[in-house]
């Protein structure tokens, strides 16, 4: 299955995302997305495009002086404000190209402070071609790039007992939604499950009841992956149930990019401890599903 | 025989009666005048001569206090009767000293009222205060012996310092309110907190010197002025010594 090619722009300048034609080639028509690449969210400046067209920087406080354009301290500044959050509607902006609005964002992206960044792109539109964006950003060095699947196989694997019907587990029967995140944890970590007393990097043990199962498979994707492509991947998993398996449930765990300025709906998210925003789905066999999402210490909770 | 008349204290007001004459029998009275007159206050002091009436007047209102004020001895008495004057009301004319009339000034809300440092909207055009811009040029060249290109910046810097900055270029490159950057013009005035700028769209725009960083340029010169150490009017800055600091945040 593909899961869409996603593209790598180095040094693309900001004001290149607020010209005419990107905005009614890519942000109306279909969903854009965009985000800067290689930057810390705490410390240096981040941009993103959200498919609502909404442009959403992150800068310092130096930059956000400079630039003159009008924004908001972030939530997660301490007494002295170090990081402001600013947003601008592209939608907003391209209705009406002569309005002061407009002048102003272009030039203080152009003349007052140009700011360039490494993008990460990727477009979806049912029924286009993919290599208009490659073409539109010819001159800047785009780069086509695919996601990473890496593909392993567990042998042996403890996993616990879940019923569909009880989020909460039953002691003795079937384990909580809790300590079944915990135990994907230790998984995708690749710790061991058994409990060793020596075990110097993890004594974590499997939630009990647990079974062991010969064989687990392991699929980690990574890239710029767009939602449409994990909803398709969703699909396909319900559709793994319809002959008859000997497992009783799989999982779709999701990771959010921990540099992201912008968590679930536009909420601003920050890196703190660990910027890990995620949610994860696991589908039992007879269709029913368990929806967690987690988020770190600063961000708002999840909708 | 005409009786003698006697001089009886009591009898004629005012004085006593000198009798010069004194009638015997033989009808002498008819020739001897006598003569009245009255004694002058004067007279009568230096005789310890009194009025009859006086007299008996006196020895009235004695007995009448002693009577009714029986604890009140004789002579607090008399010092109550020997009244001291109490001057009530003192009427002189002082010579009227002139009074050195200090020149306070005007405050500061009197001198908005006057409107003299406003500047009438015909007058307001950005055209208008171009050559005010070249004088101004000349006036920094001038200061720093012309603007070559190996000046040393530090010189360039100092002199900026004490420099008056009425008709130089300035432009806000940094502040913490985002309205504010961008905004160039030609300096009209300045006050202590603020700086009036002329744009080229011919509007006056008043922006507050503290936190803003504002740029001046003179013949690739390129300098940066921190607005909140700049908070002076531009009379008493040039003698105020500036320290160096380390990294200023706005």
């Amino acid at each position: 299955m593909k899961t869409g090619p996603y593209y790598f722009v180095k040094d693309l300048p900001l004001h290149e995302l607020i010209t005419h034609e990107f905005i009614n080639t890519f942000v109306k028509k279909g969903s854009c997305y965009a985000l800067t690449y290689n930057t810390n969210i705490d410390e240096d400046n981040t941009v993103a495009l959200l498919p609502n067209g909404k442009l959403i920087l992150s800068l310092d406080k130096d930059t956000y002086e400079e630039t003159g354009l009008q924004g908001r301290p972030s939530q997660y500044s301490g007494r002295k404000v170090m990081k402001f959050i600013v947003s601008i509607d592209l939608m907003d902006l391209a209705s009406n190209l002569d309005s002061k609005k407009y002048g102003r964002v272009s030039w203080s992206f152009k003349e007052k402070k140009p700011l360039k960044f490494d993008f990460l792109l990727a477009w979806h539109q049912t029924g286009a071609e993919e290599s208009v964006m490659m073409s539109h950003f010819s001159d800047y060095g785009i780069q086509e790039r695919q996601p990473d699947v890496v593909l392993g196989m567990v042998a042996e694997l403890r996993c616990p007992v879940l019923r569909s019907g009880q989020l909460g587990g039953e002691p003795g029967a079937a384990c909580g939604a809790r300590e079944l995140l915990d135990w994907l944890g230790a998984v995708f970590s690749h710790t061991e499950l058994n409990n060793e007393p020596n075990n110097f990097i993890s004594t974590y043990c499997c939630p009990q009841p647990s079974t062991v199962v010969a064989k687990a498979y392991l699929c980690t994707i990574t890239g710029f992956i767009l939602p449409e492509k994990i909803h398709l991947l969703l699909e396909q998993l319900r559709h793994y149930f319809d002959e008859p398996k000997l497992a009783s449930w799989v999982t779709l765990s999701v990771q959010g990019f921990a540099d992201s300025p912008v968590s679930w709906r536009e909420n601003e998210h920050s890196f703190g401890k660990g910027g890990e925003h995620l949610y994860n789905f696991v589908i039992f066999s007879n269709q029913d599903y368990w929806l967690q999402m987690a988020v770190g210490a600063d961000d708002d909770c999840p909708p | 025989m005409r009786h003698r008349r006697s001089a009886r204290a009591g009898d004629v007001t005012g004085g006593a009666i000198h009798e010069l004459g004194v009638c015997d029998s033989s009808c002498w009275w008819d020739r001897v005048c006598v003569i009245y007159h009255a004694f002058s206050q004067k007279e009568a002091k230096e005789l310890d001569v009194q009025h009859p009436g006086t007299q008996r007047a006196e020895a009235f209102v004695r007995a009448f206090l002693k009577r009714s004020m029986p604890r009140m001895s004789q002579q607090a008495q008399e010092d109550h009767l020997q009244r001291k004057a109490v001057v009530l009301e003192y009427f002189t004319h002082r010579k009227r000293k002139e009074k050195k009339k200090k020149s306070k000034g005007l405050s500061a809300k009197q001198r908005r009222e006057l409107r003299l440092f406003d500047i009438k909207p015909e007058q307001q055009r950005y055209s208008l205060f171009l050559p005010l811009h070249e004088l101004w040029k000349q006036y920094i060249r001038d200061l720093c012996n012309g603007l070559k290109p190996d000046t040393q910046p530090q010189m360039i810097q100092a002199k900026l310092l004490k420099a008056d900055l009425h008709g130089a270029i300035v432009s806000v490159t940094k502040s913490k309110c985002p309205s504010y950057v961008g905004v160039t013009g030609i300096l009209l005035q300045e006050t202590k907190h603020v700086f009036k700028i002329i744009t080229k769209e011919d509007r006056l725009k008043v922006i507050p010197k503290l936190n803003c960083v504002f740029t001046v340029e003179v013949d690739g010169f390129v300098s940066y002025i921190y607005g909140s150490k700049f908070q002076l009017r531009s009379s008493e800055r040039s003698a105020k010594k500036f320290k160096a600091k380390g990294t200023i945040d706005l």
